[in-house]
């Protein structure tokens, strides 16, 4: 599982996540919500390892300041906000870089495929051949999606879980595509691995995730199940909106309807 | 993209996926070795001596008896010890730059980085003037203690420390500015140019005489000794810097992603850095500026084959060395009896290709 235990991160000598706890398990979806500049996307770099921290993180109880690029590599894919590309690769050749590590855990002579099936997952069919740069800003999103599955194709490897990091998977696309992105994770999660996801839709959130931290400038808010987590006043304290939560007559899944922020 | 059909290792026929051109790239590998062995073999027989390039061939291979021997005695002093070392030098400057070129442009993820263009070049040259010019005097211990490994070691020092600089100015935060970039290339490069001046201002009148010739950039100094000194480190660097072809490839994605995928990035830029300083620093030191090479070929060759430093590293050193022999050839040949310093064949064909480059790319390249 991953841990996070009084995480704290400062950028140019300013503290932009403190005194954060966090836990996400194989096996379970944990989102990650806030207001923009609530320090969601730093506390997900400092999981990657992108950023220094302090306190303490681990991921399969290896401290991740401490893991070599390649042993990380090995235990989590990370699908960043936005990728920029400097060169002209087609889908199929960016796609490819996630084996780069050689750690998939595809079965012998079936990661020469691995690319055509992940495409086929984020539904891009038939678009190995097109070059990234001219796709739309949601294709593109997804191919990288792609390259991220590539890299940890099994959830589960050598008995260990591994974790897909994903910083709002959904934000440029549309709504049959939000699902289908969302279905994968939740499908990677079933089979044994984890998923941290940054996301802005708490809708979403509430049909997707196994546990919620709500994190409000740069500190943690609430933690827990959706249906503990989403209330009227966390939610307007947080968000600075109104909202009303409600619950879906079919079961327990909480559902949120922004009001007028004016009014 | 077409699908191709081809076979694979096993020997079973496996169907290439959609955008893989890997199989395409490998062809163009081999089309351009044989094109490089068919200029060199024109490079060593064009010229005054009329021997052809199949008598050339036949005494290469021809015994040890010189009653075997298929070419005059001068024929073979023109092509074992004059055309020969220039084709073998020119060929090591060309694929040296080429890849140094498609290296840089990897690090900073960007098709405009060049080591002329931003200053690498000059920053080699000052440090070969600097033995030059001083290597009686005020340089005196470290030329006697290298010895004619001084010359290519001062020129790497020059240019490795001018990337460092460069890189250390135009990124933060694994992101690189092209406008930062090229402004830092231009000032970096007056500088050095000025600083090489003073030097030149020093330098007597024998001095002078070497640096004005090597200045321009000229093969025409190509000897044994030369390639024997500068030749290894270019070596090195060549057969180093394929290895960090999938690095470098992740990096397309940006540094924290290649990160993700498991590559040392620091270590990778380090050596990266490295490579490329020795690669330039050594051609700088035997041949002088010989500007384009390493924006050129690259550029050309992601055109046609894509931009997989697998194949680009390798098709880039087999061009580079290609193009610059002809160059070679053409600097000798065109004015003959007299020479066109090689320098400024490159630059005038490079030159008008930089801006077509920047028309083409006008709007996506964000400056």
């Amino acid at each position: 599982m991953i841990e996070a235990r009084d995480v704290s991160v400062k950028l140019g000598g300013k503290r932009i996540v403190s005194g954060v706890d966090f836990e996400a398990c194989p096996g379970e979806i944990a989102a990650i919500v806030g207001p923009n500049g609530s320090g969601k996307t730093t506390f997900l770099k400092a999981l990657s390892g992108d950023f220094g921290y302090d306190g303490s993180v681990t991921i399969n109880s290896r401290e991740v300041s401490a893991m070599r690029p390649v042993e990380a590599a090995g235990m989590r894919a990370v699908l960043p906000q936005a990728t920029s590309l400097a060169f002209p690769f087609t889908v199929q050749e960016i796609v490819r870089l996630g084996l780069i590590g050689g750690r998939s855990g595809a079965l012998a002579g079936e990661s020469e495929r691995l690319p055509e099936r992940a495409l086929a997952k984020v539904d891009l069919d038939g678009f190995a051949g097109r070059f990234y740069q001219e796709l739309s800003g949601g294709e593109q999103q997804r191919v990288q999606l792609a390259r991220v599955l590539c890299q940890v194709w099994a959830p589960v490897l050598d008995g260990r879980p591994r974790y897909l990091f994903l910083d709002e998977p959904v934000s440029s696309l549309d709504i049959k595509h939000q699902l289908i992105i969302m279905d994968i994770a939740r499908d990677f999660a079933k089979r044994g691995g984890g998923v941290v996801t940054i996301l802005h839709d708490l809708n979403l959130t509430a049909m997707y995730a196994d546990r919620i931290f709500v994190m409000h400038r740069g500190s943690l808010a609430a933690a827990g199940a959706p249906a503990a987590v989403l209330s009227d006043s966390l939610i307007e304290k947080v968000f600075d909106c109104r909202m009303r939560v409600g619950v879906l007559p079919s079961g327990d899944v909480p559902f949120v309807l922004p009001q007028s922020v004016s009014t | 993209m077409v699908d191709h059909s081809i076979a694979g290792p096993s020997g079973l026929t496996a169907r290439k996926a959609a955008g893989d051109r890997s199989a395409r790239a490998r062809l163009a590998i081999l089309l351009l070795a044989v094109l490089l062995a068919v200029v060199a073999l024109f490079s060593l027989t064009a010229g005054a001596s009329d021997a052809s390039a199949l008598d050339a061939l036949r005494d290469w291979f021809s015994g040890p008896d010189a009653a075997d021997r298929v070419l005059s005695a001068r024929d073979r002093i023109i092509i074992y010890d004059i055309r020969l070392p220039r084709v073998v030098l020119g060929a090591l400057i060309g694929a040296a730059l080429a890849v140094s070129g498609a290296v840089m442009q990897g690090l900073f993820r960007n098709p405009l980085a060049d080591p002329g263009i931003v200053g690498v070049s000059a920053g080699a040259g000052l440090g070969a003037v600097s033995v030059i010019v001083l290597g009686g005097t005020a340089l005196a211990p470290f030329t006697t203690l290298l010895g004619p490994m001084a010359l290519p070691l001062a020129a790497f020092m020059g240019g490795l420390v001018t990337t460092l600089i460069l890189y250390q100015v135009a990124t933060r935060q694994g992101r690189t500015s092209v406008a930062t970039m090229l402004l830092a290339g231009i000032a970096l490069s007056a500088l050095a140019m000025a600083l090489t001046g003073v030097l030149i201002y020093m330098a007597d009148d024998r001095q002078l005489r070497d640096l004005t010739f090597w200045q321009l950039g000229s093969l025409a100094g190509a000897t044994w000794t030369k390639i024997g000194t500068a030749g290894p480190v270019m070596l090195i660097a060549l057969v180093a810097m394929p290895f960090f072809a999938r690095g470098l490839n992740a990096l397309a994605l940006g540094e924290a992603t290649a990160n993700h995928l498991g590559i040392q990035v620091q270590k990778l830029k380090y050596i990266a850095i490295a490579g490329v300083s020795a690669a330039v620093g050594a051609s700088v030191a035997v041949s002088g500026g010989i500007g384009f090479v390493g924006i050129v070929v690259p550029h050309l060759l992601r055109l046609t084959i894509g931009p997989d430093n697998r194949y680009l590293l390798p098709a880039s050193a087999l061009l580079g060395a290609t193009l610059l022999i002809l160059a070679d050839t053409v600097s000798r040949t065109i004015v003959a009896p007299a020479e066109l310093p090689i320098g400024i064949i490159t630059a005038t064909v490079g030159g008008p290709f930089f801006l077509w480059i920047l028309l083409r790319k006008r709007g996506v390249i964000d400056l």
